[in-house]
């Protein structure tokens, strides 16, 4: 069984990897991107998906 | 709970989150198809008017999540019942990500979503970005679940609820910004 200090790098990646502010972060950069460039499909997609996120219940 | 490290049913976790993502999405797009379907009813208004419209109910999305301001949701206040997912595991996780999905037939507590649901109505989008937009809303919603199920924690629910007024009241922020931009551009 690995020593706790072997594990803990791998631990804290994932636990950075799956920040919740983290998709968020994503999605609101496409989204503005998206409309600063005038990409109308991509900015309401992804303003979608931000409302779908929005509601982040536990499942 | 569906995607929590301590899963014991016969059937892979991956599995299931496949077939609730797959449930989401096609609600969402159910939604969105309906959306656009009514969205023709606003197009006899100026699209001034229209785009005022949408940027006011965002600018109250904004001010609600912030408890600026009360507004009651009409949302369908009931829980997806859990014999659903104790029947059939695959076909429940389906039914339960497609209800979910079409953000009618459950808690809808965000203000985003109806944002989005007026701003689709009132801008009388095209089929693509219209249907992409509750596809998208489908996605979204998935990536609680498999965020949550690739942090193999429970730890994370905790992470969540902590950040959850800061995410709700951002986004409001992002989708106001976003809208404003793409829709005042378009005048």
């Amino acid at each position: 069984m690995p020593a706790p200090s072997e594990t803990l790098p791998a631990g804290r990646l994932r636990r950075g990897l799956t920040e919740p502010l983290l998709p968020f972060a994503a999605l609101a950069l496409l989204a503005l991107a998206a409309s600063a460039a005038e990409q109308t499909v991509l900015c309401w997609a992804s303003v979608g998906a931000l409302a779908g996120y929005a509601l982040s219940g536990s499942v | 709970m569906l995607f929590s490290p301590g899963w014991r049913a016969p059937v892979r976790q991956s599995h299931v989150l496949a077939v609730f993502t797959l449930g989401l999405l096609a609600g969402g797009t159910l939604t969105a198809t309906v959306l656009w379907l009514l969205s023709g009813l606003g197009a006899p208004l100026p699209s001034g008017v229209r785009t005022g419209a949408i940027l006011a109910v965002a600018a109250l999305g904004v001010a609600r999540e912030a408890g600026w301001v009360r507004i009651p949701l009409p949302q369908n206040a009931r829980q997806i019942p859990q014999d659903v997912l104790q029947r059939r595991v695959r076909l429940g996780a389906l039914q339960f990500g497609f209800e979910l999905g079409t953000g009618v037939r459950t808690f809808v507590s965000a203000s985003a979503p109806y944002v989005i649901a007026l701003g689709l109505l009132l801008s009388h989008q095209g089929p693509v970005a219209t249907i992409l937009t509750g596809t998208g809303f489908g996605a979204g919603r998935a990536v609680t679940a498999t965020v949550r199920y690739a942090s193999r924690h429970d730890e994370w629910d905790d992470r969540r609820i902590t950040r959850m007024p800061l995410l709700t009241n951002a986004i409001g922020v992002t989708v106001l910004v976003a809208l404003a931009v793409l829709l005042l551009r378009g005048l």
